[in-house]
């Protein structure tokens, strides 16, 4: 059966050997122009943020704050925030100087004096001067100033004599507080000052450091752990016996399958919060059948105590990917020959006997697949909790990534989020190294 | 293995069935219940004598639910088809074509799909907002055709390589180009793989959680997860609702589910089976 494709397109065919070479080569550029498109998206999308976290988790970085929203390695000045205040800092530093007398006019003059010092040194630098002129024309008419234009490099000893100048003004203006008449104006004019300088943030591992002998972390590293070794077993044993039960021929195979895709097709975001009804403590169907029967004391215990969330938590992940797995492992039932049984029960090995010399060895690279995936999905678990518990009562269900969001998202603490995201990342990427050096090459195969 | 269902294997099965099926069924009848019946005695007998479907209504009428199924419908189909159009290059490649550094680039699409997606979420998210891509379509688009690539890439490569080879080199003796060849031969054959592939893809994208809960922040442009979830009121949750909107979001997927399901079941499973 041939393809009819455009006949009147042929071309003559060239000598084998050539043609051989050429297809080769063309093989090679059209494969790398194929598979370009994915692979830019993914260095950029997925692997270049991993990196850029890491940079992040270096830097105290947080979005509520202007000053420490972007990282930054060296000393900058925002000219725009100076040019805004300094002028006027001075001009109305002279109108007291003018009224001043004694003591405090010296102490007002040395204010002054030590602020031209630092300008006068800041407006040395060509590159600084320029745009601090450039600035300086925008802000009297009033013209928008981009960021590139206001933000300037600077030498540290510079932005060091800035920083020492300002505070220093800031304080002997407060301390001069009573003999000044705009002395309101002067410490709003000199604080304002201060955050022209930007200094780095940089702060190394700090964050690591903290992390790791932060007890709220570590309590999120054993919540993870726990959930996930629970419920990844649980998923197992229970998987396990469903695909050993259905792997046969019965009525009504599609409608079983159907009703076990369901769980997994549904968001996992509206399935948790349909167990968090089914578990609420005053009208929870769930809640209350495990109270009956003595599972806890009462129906509001399975999400106000520990042990109650994270059994609710559990429990509700357990429904949702066991069958997931029980599907897993029912393909990898089927691809055994039932020859092999049958011999062995000719030669007279019991069930139990047959399960662990065939069964179990034949499906460990499935379980190990299985595993792998559902480890993986277990340890990043977010959703589920986000939505069941919160992370609550008390921390007790809260995992690493469920800490990492909140420190990111709700304290708006990039920084340390960041590190905590690497944290993550290092886990599971142990994880997967154990799990790739227990299924070898096999995952990977080309064939 | 005995391989013949007994009378006990039925009660097993309506077992297992109704348990799994059990949270869905309660919500369906809950969903249906005057709201002053969720609450003290009545709220644990499944039945009511006063059905009615204001809950329904509330779910369409007091929250923009509309909307988010709008957006959730317009994200994850251009996700799909953007993503399986770009897999679909890049597993033909893999599965057919002979170049250096093969096997090292599947490598490094697959340790993707193990990323925990909150260790890129801070860059992802202050690139989007400084590009003003939060609270957007394409916001949530980008990423989520970035990690169902892989996903997309794997199902591929393995339905393209299930595709003799003697067509290919057939449609080349006839003289048709790489991509003739790819258009008019491969394609077609790979449809039911590449239906799968969007299948899955689909789902994924529908369900993602994390990425529209920070990036979509506006009603305007929040996802259906992200909006029940936070059909959370101050004090009090509106069960009646919350229940009615699950309905809502789970009929279609058991649709899909119960026509797909083939589809879907060979697509979870392939790669992890080898044949």
């Amino acid at each position: 059966m041939k393809p009819d494709l455009m006949p009147n397109n042929q071309k003559p065919i060239a000598p084998k050997t050539n043609s051989q070479k050429k297809k080769k080569r063309s093989d090679r550029s059209v494969g790398y122009m194929l598979i370009a498109p994915s692979l830019i998206l993914i260095l950029i999308i997925a692997i270049w943020p991993v990196f850029q976290s890491f940079y992040y988790s270096m830097f105290d970085l947080r979005l509520n704050n202007p000053a420490k929203s972007e990282a930054h390695i060296s000393y900058k000045v925002n000219l725009q925030t100076y040019l805004d205040n300094y002028p006027f800092l001075i001009s109305t530093l002279e109108d007291e100087v003018d009224t001043a007398s004694g003591n405090t006019k010296t102490e007002l003059e040395t204010i002054k004096a030590n602020l031209e010092k630092v300008d006068a040194e800041l407006q040395k630098d060509n590159e600084i001067k320029s745009k601090y002129d450039q600035v300086d024309e925008k802000l009297t008419v009033m013209e928008p100033i981009s960021e590139e234009l206001a933000v300037s490099d600077l030498d540290k000893e510079i932005a060091l004599d800035l920083e020492k100048a300002v505070n220093d003004s800031t304080d002997s203006i407060r301390g001069l507080k009573d003999e000044l008449k705009n002395s309101e104006d002067l410490i709003g004019l000199s604080s304002s000052l201060e955050d022209a300088v930007i200094t780095p943030n940089f702060i190394g591992l700090k964050h690591y450091k903290e992390n790791l002998t932060d007890s709220r972390m570590w309590k999120a590293i054993q919540n993870t752990t726990v959930f996930t070794l629970i419920s990844v077993f649980a998923e197992l044993v229970i998987g396990l016996a469903i695909a050993l039960l259905i792997n046969k021929a019965f009525f009504g195979r599609g409608l079983v399958r159907a009703t076990i895709l369901i769980p997994w097709a549904i968001p996992t975001a509206v399935s948790a919060f349909m167990w968090k009804y089914l578990y609420d403590g005053q009208n929870g169907i769930v809640a209350k059948a495990f109270a009956d029967i003595g599972l806890f004391d009462q129906m509001t215990d399975m999400l106000t105590t520990s042990t109650g969330a994270m059994f609710a938590v559990i429990f509700a992940d357990v429904w949702k990917t066991t069958p997931y797995m029980a599907l897993l492992l029912l393909a990898g039932l089927q691809t055994i020959p039932s020859s092999l049984y049958e011999a062995a029960a000719i030669d007279g090995a019991s069930k139990w006997k047959q399960f662990l010399k065939i069964t179990l060895p034949l499906l460990k690279s499935s379980i190990l697949v299985a595993l792998l995936f559902r480890t993986l999905d277990a340890f990043r678990v977010f959703d589920l909790i986000y939505v069941l518990t919160g992370g609550g009562p008390a921390n007790s269900t809260e995992t690493i990534s469920i800490l990492a969001y909140k420190v990111m998202f709700a304290q708006t603490n990039f920084g340390e989020g960041s590190a905590l995201s690497v944290i993550v990342f290092v886990c599971v990427a142990i994880i997967s190294m154990i799990y790739i050096k227990f299924l070898g090459r096999d995952l990977l195969n080309d064939k | 293995m005995n391989k013949k269902a007994g009378p006990m294997f039925y009660v097993f099965l309506a077992l297992f069935v109704f348990l799994v099926m059990f949270p869905f069924l309660w919500v369906l009848a809950s969903s249906i219940k005057p709201v002053a019946e969720l609450f003290g005695d009545r709220a644990f007998i499944p039945f009511t004598d006063n059905m009615t479907l204001e809950n329904y209504e509330s779910v369409f009428v007091n929250y923009p639910f509309l909307k988010y199924l709008w957006n959730s419908l317009v994200v994850s189909t251009i996700t799909t088809v953007y993503a399986v159009l770009v897999a679909s290059f890049a597993a033909y490649a893999i599965a057919r074509l002979n170049f250096k550094g093969k096997t090292v680039i599947l490598g490094l699409v697959l340790s993707v799909s193990m990323f925990p997606q909150i260790a890129t979420i801070s860059p992802i998210y202050i690139v989007l907002k400084n590009l003003g891509l939060t609270n957007s379509y394409l916001g949530l688009i980008i990423p989520y055709t970035t990690f169902t690539l892989p996903l997309s890439i794997w199902l591929l490569v393995t339905f393209f390589r299930k595709i003799p080879f003697d067509l290919e080199e057939a449609a080349k003796i006839d003289g048709a180009s790489l991509m003739q060849t790819y258009w008019r031969v491969i394609l077609p054959l790979a449809l039911p793989g590449i239906f799968t592939t969007a299948i899955l893809v689909f789902i994924s994208a529908w369900n993602e959680f994390l990425f529209a809960l920070t990036i979509n922040t506006d009603d305007e442009f929040k996802t259906v997860p992200v909006g029940i979830a936070m059909f959370e009121g101050q004090f009090t949750i509106p069960w009646g609702e919350v229940t009615a909107a699950t309905v809502i979001v789970t009929v279609p997927l058991v649709i899909m589910v119960l026509l797909f399901q083939r589809r879907i079941v060979s697509g979870l499973t392939s790669g992890a089976v080898k044949e």
